[in-house]
């Protein structure tokens, strides 16, 4: 329960770190944006490298990093495969016909390309997103990005500020059924055996004290909300205003550099093309 | 013999990582049948994770816990039978009330034990008796009961459950003195009912002085001391220096013996102080 991988923040203070959140945020989906320009063997290697080159950059142990690429490996094996086996090329680069089997070169290629893509997705935006920044600044960071949308009457920070309250919650939360669990298991309750109905069933005796406990939070806290006098977003400040330097600017200038050369990499590179 | 022996125990939390943290260190304490017995230590000094090692919810990383002298742990699969024999409260057990009705909730347990229909009828009523809940409330939804009345409710569905040994963890925390003696009169009607062995863990020394007979004091991971509320009380400025207090009534008499006036110094509870002090002053208060 203690290891549910949520938001896990990295602590430490490299180049990364001290980035703007905003900018992280639009760098994260230029870099998606990248990998999906991705078009050949070239580019691919580059994308590669690129994430790799981000871990680096972060500190954060190479090790932590692929931890979370374990958790998609299924689904990257599984779409790979299938690229091998769905993707329909020219006659001549025809590997393996076996009945209705048929395997093409460029099968190969696209299912390699495609899980060099899921990773360098994975690890980019788990570094810019998750390692690097704390949820509270990623909040803060989508409530300014998200700004302009107040103009059509969005409640933007109230979203913001419902993200932050879910965020801080959950190890409260994950704290609290365990504390349930416990003492149903010494009334005898049993989570581990019998069927899969039977393990629901055993269930509801944590959820529905779970529930109340959250409704029950949810009041308390809304009232010391209201007696530190929080009325909305209008007109507030804020603590920690964030502030771009020129290092987001690098940043910006880098990104941007990264998808010309990919795009570049599209036309002039030889070899196949996905 | 012993009814539960805690032999060597040791505990580490996130073993391997970073952030190990040593809970229990080499604990060895005995818990006697037929006594109410006490834990006492400060906050995070491994109380919680012992009471929790009783029963089978935490298993120890080394050592071994005795039930009637044999190791709970011998057969794994079956520590759901030895949560039916120690039954623990866990810290505001209130949280855990879920049924439509008390009597239900009260009736959880029983019916995890696969009881027939009557034996759970009877055993419910009569853990309502014990810790005080009256006839009316028991068709009452758990959550329209008062806080001492849910703290009662969610004891009554561990006693229903009539287990041999009955631990309590922090049993009268956020109660007021009237809600705190009714719980504790209820735990003292099942120990003369069942001849159950009771453990509690408190914070509050004046409790354990009046409840307990048998203390054991928790300082940092290890156990500092036991013994009788007797012996462990004489030992005040050890206590002290542990960072836990006194009875009150025991820092009344260190006090008076201060100015000079030579009170025995065997007196923990209200009714002692009371008893001696008339004496003393020759006459009935």
């Amino acid at each position: 329960m203690n290891n549910i991988a949520l938001g896990q923040f990295y602590p430490s203070s490299s180049v990364m770190h001290r980035l703007d959140p905003r900018m992280k945020i639009i760098i994260a989906i230029a870099y998606i944006v990248a990998s999906f320009l991705c078009k050949n063997v070239i580019s691919f290697a580059l994308l590669l490298v690129s994430a790799f080159a981000l871990i680096l950059l972060s500190r954060i142990p190479v090790k932590i990093v692929l931890r979370s690429i374990k958790a998609i490996i299924f689904i990257m094996i599984f779409t790979a495969v299938l690229n091998v086996f769905w993707t329909k090329g020219d006659a001549e680069e025809l590997l393996v016909s076996w009945k209705f089997i048929q395997i093409y070169m460029s099968g190969i290629y696209n299912a390699v390309f495609i899980a060099v893509r899921i990773i360098a997705m994975i690890i980019g935006t788990s570094i810019f997103l998750t390692y690097t920044t704390t949820p509270i600044q990623l909040t803060d960071a989508i409530e300014q990005l998200l700004a302009p949308l107040k103009l059509l009457k969005v409640p933007v920070h109230e979203f913001a500020m419902m993200m932050t309250i879910a965020l801080r919650f959950i190890p409260t939360i994950v704290e609290e059924t365990e504390k349930i669990m416990a003492a149903q298991k010494a009334r005898g309750a049993d989570f581990t055996n019998g069927s899969l109905a039977k393990r629901a069933k055993a269930l509801i005796p944590v959820l529905i004290p779970l529930f109340i406990s959250a409704f029950r939070r949810a009041g308390e806290l809304a009232t010391a909300m209201t007696c530190r006098c929080y009325r909305g977003g209008k007109g507030r400040t804020k603590l920690n205003v964030l502030r771009f330097t020129y290092r987001d600017f690098i940043a910006l200038v880098f990104i941007a550099a990264f998808i010309a050369g990919i795009v570049l990499l599209n036309i002039y590179a030889p070899g196949y093309s996905m | 013999m012993a009814k539960i022996t805690v032999d060597n125990v040791s505990y580490v939390y996130s073993a391997g990582t970073p952030f190990e943290v040593r809970a229990l260190d080499g604990v060895c304490i005995e818990i006697k049948e037929n006594t109410v017995t006490g834990i006492i230590g400060h906050t995070g000094s491994g109380k919680s994770t012992l009471v929790q090692m009783f029963n089978g919810l935490v298993k120890p990383s080394s050592g071994r816990i005795l039930l009637d002298g044999e190791d709970i742990w011998a057969k794994p699969k079956e520590i759901g039978k030895v949560r039916y024999r120690v039954g623990l409260v866990m810290q505001y057990p209130e949280y855990q009330l879920f049924e439509d009705t008390v009597w239900e909730d009260i009736a959880y347990g029983p019916k995890n034990m696969g009881l027939d229909g009557d034996e759970i009828k009877k055993r419910v009523s009569e853990a309502a008796e014990l810790v005080g809940l009256e006839k009316d409330a028991l068709e009452k939804s758990p959550f329209d009961l008062s806080g001492g009345q849910k703290r009662r409710a969610a004891i009554a569905g561990i006693m229903a459950m009539r287990p041999e040994v009955l631990v309590l963890d922090e049993p009268s925390a956020g109660l007021d003195p009237a809600g705190r003696n009714s719980i504790f009169d209820g735990i003292k009607r099942y120990a003369a009912a069942t001849g159950a062995a009771v453990i509690i863990v408190s914070h509050s020394m004046d409790d354990m002085a009046k409840y307990c007979s048998e203390l054991v004091v928790l300082s940092h991971s290890k156990v500092a001391m036991t013994g009788s509320c007797r012996e462990v009380f004489s030992k005040c400025e050890e206590l002290e220096s542990i960072g836990l207090g006194v009875p009150q009534m025991t820092r009344l008499v260190m006090l008076l013996r201060e100015k000079g006036i030579d009170v025995p110094t065997d007196i923990y509870t209200v009714d002692e102080a009371e008893a001696t002090l008339a004496r003393m002053l020759g006459g009935a208060l």
